[in-house]
């Protein structure tokens, strides 16, 4: 949809650098990481993870509401709710038959899940909680979201594993190209940091097993990573088409003017070797934006810290954009948020260009010797007129955004 | 009674421990049909009466749903 200009004109965060826009933008630009031992994962192969830190859902939501709230819902509540404010709009007068919500997890609430299994276990079936599919079930996290904040326009949650806060940012892109609704909280969300989904991943050998030094265990495109960091957070846009912000006189952070899905068809988990699926998404996100590939300065890239992505992500990178952007990856600081990676990221790189500033990846020392794009050793200043977020999800499913400023 | 069901009812489902008085009704403290079942399981589990979510609904104040625990207890 190339000539459609979509405005970012709220930014809503919770992340392993903290709780809200203000601390996660620092801890990223400092390249201050979030990982520590987890008590959670005491008895599991791998005890260490990326919290958010002083989360009080009680405090933030009220008690009332934490506690009929999986932890991968009340983040997006408190994400959304920084970026409505910040967006300058009010849920109380709001036509809400004209806000939509497209929001992505990777696994809706397995806290919830494995509580209730206990239960289910310990003391039988009829111990088990009613609210055990209210509060789990994925498409939780844009209903809830609606209730809380009045939206009855098109409302839907999107899986695409990793990529999933990206490609719901995507979705949302077309819905306001389309003109389904006006206005559209675009995100995702996820709290996967439990024994048994945690176990999962350290069984396939994913993450990283730097227990004795958590701080340095996700080191994005180092030759020394050995996998990733699990995080947990949220990261919510308000999203409307430039023409609409401009008329209300918001601020914004920067406009998405390219969208592009592709799905590797190679394998269940590990990516396509030369990243020929990345690299479609690339392509037809800059295709959608009427965009030259050699024009981008500055990549956001999924760089999860894993053997096998950062390589082939590297090697899709160098071929595909000539122009020698610049490559970040924040999950050094964050770890990897999962289904909401795609969305923070997507936000840290608008603030990228708004502030014209890239984060260092943090626990960079000497670069894999397969690598050979420029990365960002330190946080950089740097003017930045095109940049990519770059997301990949187990299945094979990639999305990419283009960024612009405003 | 009324205290234990005040207990119940702000430490487990966290309902504010001020809206909770002997007039206030379902809607004043929030119980809808998920949480009336969640209490339910918790006059079990932590008083031992059984009173069933369908009684629990047929109640229409705190005070009500004191008296259906009252009379539950005393069959016990």
């Amino acid at each position: 949809m190339a000539g459609i200009d979509i405005a970012v004109t709220g930014l809503g965060l919770v992340t392993p650098g903290g709780i809200g826009v203000g601390p996660s933008w620092a801890a990223v630009c400092e390249g201050r990481s979030g990982a520590a031992f987890d008590p959670v994962l005491a008895d599991n192969p791998v005890r260490i993870s990326c919290r958010v830190p002083g989360f009080d859902p009680e405090a933030l939501l009220t008690a009332r509401r934490a506690h009929r709230l999986d932890r991968f819902v009340q983040f997006a509540l408190v994400a959304a709710r920084e970026a409505i404010t910040d967006a300058g709009l009010d849920p109380l007068t709001w036509d809400g038959a004209r806000v939509g919500v497209v929001l992505g997890c990777a696994d809706g609430g397995p806290g919830t899940v494995e509580e209730q299994h206990h239960a289910l276990r310990e003391k039988g079936a009829d111990r088990v909680s009613p609210l055990l599919l209210p509060m789990q079930l994925p498409n939780m996290l844009a209903g809830q979201t609606a209730i809380e904040f009045g939206a009855t326009g098109p409302n839907l949650v999107v899986a695409t594993a990793c990529a999933s806060g990206a490609t719901a940012i995507g979705t949302a892109r077309d819905l306001l190209a389309l003109g389904r609704c006006d206005v559209v909280l675009a995100g995702g969300s996820e709290a996967m940091i439990t024994p048994l989904v945690m176990a999962g991943f350290a069984q396939m050998g994913a993450l990283s097993r730097r227990e004795d030094d958590p701080t340095r265990a996700s080191r994005p495109f180092d030759a020394d990573r050995d996998g990733f960091v699990a995080g947990e957070g949220a990261g919510i846009l308000v999203m409307e088409r430039v023409e609409d912000a401009r008329a209300r006189g918001a601020h914004q952070h920067g406009r998405i003017i390219g969208y592009g899905a592709t799905a590797d068809a190679h394998h269940m988990t590990s990516p396509h070797p030369d990243g020929a699926g990345v690299e479609a998404a690339v392509r037809a996100a800059l295709a959608d934006a009427g965009a030259d590939p050699d024009d981008v300065q500055h990549v956001n890239a999924h760089g999860t810290s894993t053997p096998l992505n950062d390589v082939a992500e590297a090697r899709m990178i160098k071929r595909t954009l000539q122009g020698d952007p610049l490559v970040t990856s924040t999950k050094g600081v964050t770890g990897h948020l999962l289904g909401a990676a795609g969305a923070v990221e997507a936000a840290f790189t608008l603030l990228s260009i708004e502030h014209e500033l890239v984060p260092p990846i943090a626990n960079l020392v000497m670069p894999d010797a397969e690598v050979d794009v420029k990365l960002a050793y330190s946080a950089t200043s740097m003017p930045i007129d095109l940049a990519l977020s770059n997301s990949c999800g187990f299945g094979g499913q990639n999305t990419v955004l283009a960024l612009a400023p405003a | 009674m009324l205290e234990q069901l005040k207990e119940i009812l702000s430490n487990k489902l966290k309902v504010s421990p001020e809206a909770i008085t002997p007039e206030a009704t379902r809607d004043d403290i929030e119980l809808d049909s998920l949480a009336v079942v969640e209490l339910s399981l918790l006059l079990k589990s932590e008083l031992d009466i059984d009173v069933s979510d369908d009684d629990l609904l047929e109640a229409e104040t705190v005070a009500d749903m004191v008296a259906l625990m009252e009379t539950r207890s005393a069959k016990v």
